[in-house]
Order: structure tokens, then C-alpha cells, then sequence
């Protein structure tokens, strides 16, 4: 979409999307990843995976948000 | 002085007030136990927007005076803010349920200032989460009607334009931030925000009142006051606090509502 053909009303919406859903997304990808760490950290008994888990959680729904929203 | 600790004993000390003591009520009527103060509130709320609309457009006139024109303008307010940025053409058929939800959410916060009354109904999360869980249900319900009951969670958890292999990361993510995250968000930012609120203005109100009426000493007084200065300066924050998150909450709503009508992108 061309700058030109760009409307006020989407634009708005799309922000307004981007901007509450982002959090939520973050939040999400480090509770499932983190939540997978966790329980592969009780089940062999490490404790690496969890912040490994919340990392990659957070990095994967950054990468999410940026390409739907980044463009 | 020294007896600024949260949650001394009520005696000689100061206390501040506890969330039991602002948000534990007694029942009004001794026996029946669910009739408390926020219940009282918000069946006087849900009167006064039904008794508004009503005074206002049971007999409407083109050219709008008095009690129309002031609620006119409140709907133009949620039509133009809220229901037209997420849902386009099909704004005006969702303005009655939106409508409500702005002015009883609105109301419902107002009321944690109004004197005498002075209890944000929203700070029990119980209302919250009703109205929160009702825009979940009407969510779903509306993708899956209009998106197909599989191609609401497709579209939802599989947006396009991503590699392929990459689908089964992303996947649990959208699904959990949707289904889970977003609707309990939706109903503890409000909710949260109010009960802040009112600790806030109840532990400012509560030092005016110990140092200036109850223990009025030398030293205390000039506490007091600082209590009342602030009292009055987060009155009037609160009341900006109060609207902006009947605004978000309408706002997400419409939101989510617009989201389940149509595709993203």
C-alpha cells in the first residue's frame, strides 16, 4: 500500500492493533516457550531451559509482530 | 511521625487503610450476602444510562436540545473514536452494544469519585470479568460465524505472508495471546487501574484526615495537609484515569469485534 492510498481510519486501526497486540504477543511467546523450558527443566532435572525457553519466546513473537505489523 | 507503617493497628497510630478494610463490604441488608455497596452501584448504574438513552432518544428531534444533545454528543464520541477505526462500514450495527459498554464502564469508574457513593464498581474484578468474558464469547462467535468455525482459528493462528517451517513456532503463540492473554488482559487492566485508584485517593484521604481531625499536632499538620493537596490532585488524575479506561475497554472491544468480522489483512 502506497503512502497516497493510505487511509487515516486504517491507519489508525492498524496501529491501534499493533500497539495492544504486541504486548499480549510478547507476554504469550515467553509463557509458552518459557512454560516448554520449565517443564523440560523438571523433566531432566536442569534449570538452562527455562530462561532459555523465555528468550526464544520473546524473540520468536518479536519476529511475529515484525512482520505483521512492520511493514 | 515515625507511624507511617502500612498496616498498623487502628489505636493511637496511624494506619493506613488495608485492600480488606476498602474492599471486603459488609452486606447492606444484613442476611443477604451477595447485596453489597459495588452490587448497589451497578444497578444504579445500569439505571441511570438506561434513564439517559432513554430521556434522550425515546423522542428524538432533528435539531437535538437539552438532555439529546448532551448524550448526542457522547455517541458521536463512540462512534467516531471507537466503532469507526476497527469496524468501518459495519460500525453503526455494534454502536448499542458499544454504546453501553463506554457509558456503563464509565460510569461504573465515575462512581469511585462521586461523593458519598465513592466506590469504582470495576475494582471488584468480578464486573470486569463479565463484561470481558461476554466480548470473548462474542468474539469467537462472531469468527466462527463469519470465518468459518476451522478458518476462525486458521486465519487466526496461521496469518499469511510467513515461512512455512516457521508456522509451528508462531503457532502457539497467536493461539495463546488470542485465546488467553487478551481477554484476561482486557478485564485486569481495568480492573487494576480502579483498585490502584482507589487506594490511592482512600491512603492520601485517610493522612488529611488523621493529622488535621483525629491527631492534630504540630508536626502532623503540615502532613495532613500535604494528604489533602494530594487527595484533590489525584482526584482530578483519577477522573482522567476513569475515562481513559472506559475508552480502552470500549475500544478493545471494538477491537476484537472488528478482528473476528474480517480476515486480518
Amino acid at each position: 500500500m502506497s503512502a497516497q492510498e493510505r487511509r487515516p481510519e486504517t491507519d489508525g486501526r492498524d496501529f491501534a492493533d499493533a500497539m495492544w497486540s504486541v504486548p499480549s504477543y510478547l507476554l504469550a511467546g515467553m509463557a509458552f516457550y518459557g512454560g516448554l523450558g520449565w517443564l523440560l527443566d523438571r523433566w531432566l532435572d536442569m534449570s538452562a531451559f527455562f530462561p532459555i525457553g523465555v528468550i526464544l519466546g520473546v524473540v520468536l513473537a518479536g519476529y511475529l509482530a515484525y512482520r505483521k505489523f512492520g511493514r | 511521625m515515625s507511624a507511617l507503617t502500612v498496616l498498623a493497628p487502628h489505636g493511637d497510630q496511624f494506619g493506613a487503610p488495608t485492600p480488606g478494610e476498602l474492599f471486603d463490604l459488609p452486606p447492606i441488608i444484613p442476611g443477604v450476602d451477595w447485596f453489597t455497596k459495588p452490587v448497589l452501584l451497578a444497578i444504579l448504574t445500569s439505571i441511570v444510562v438506561i434513564a439517559l438513552c432513554w430521556g434522550a432518544f425515546a423522542n428524538p428531534k432533528i435539531v437535538p436540545r437539552g438532555l439529546q444533545n448532551v448524550v448526542e454528543y457522547g455517541y458521536m464520541f463512540v462512534r467516531d473514536q471507537v466503532a469507526r477505526p476497527f469496524l468501518g462500514k459495519d460500525a453503526d450495527q455494534w454502536m448499542g452494544l458499544l454504546v453501553s459498554i463506554f457509558f456503563v464502564v464509565l460510569l461504573w469508574n465515575f462512581m469511585g469519585v462521586i461523593p458519598v457513593l465513592q466506590f469504582p464498581v470495576a475494582s471488584h474484578i468480578a464486573f470486569p470479568i463479565v463484561l470481558a468474558g461476554l466480548i470473548y464469547i462474542l468474539k469467537i462467535y462472531l469468527g466462527m460465524k463469519h470465518q468459518g468455525p476451522l478458518g476462525y482459528f486458521k486465519n487466526m493462528m496461521f496469518p499469511p505472508g510467513l515461512p512455512k517451517f516457521i508456522y509451528v513456532l508462531l503457532a502457539p503463540i497467536e493461539f495463546l495471546s488470542n485465546l488467553i492473554i487478551a481477554p484476561f488482559t482486557h478485564a485486569v487492566r481495568l480492573f487494576a487501574n480502579m483498585f490502584a485508584g482507589h487506594m490511592l485517593l482512600a491512603f492520601f484521604s485517610m493522612v488529611g484526615f488523621w493529622f488535621l481531625f483525629e491527631k492534630l499536632t504540630p508536626l502532623g499538620a503540615p502532613v495532613g495537609v500535604v494528604g489533602v493537596v494530594m487527595t484533590i490532585v489525584l482526584t482530578g488524575f483519577e477522573m482522567f484515569i476513569q475515562f481513559l479506561q472506559a475508552f480502552l475497554f470500549a475500544m478493545l472491544a471494538a477491537m476484537y469485534i472488528g478482528n473476528s468480522l474480517h480476515a486480518e489483512h
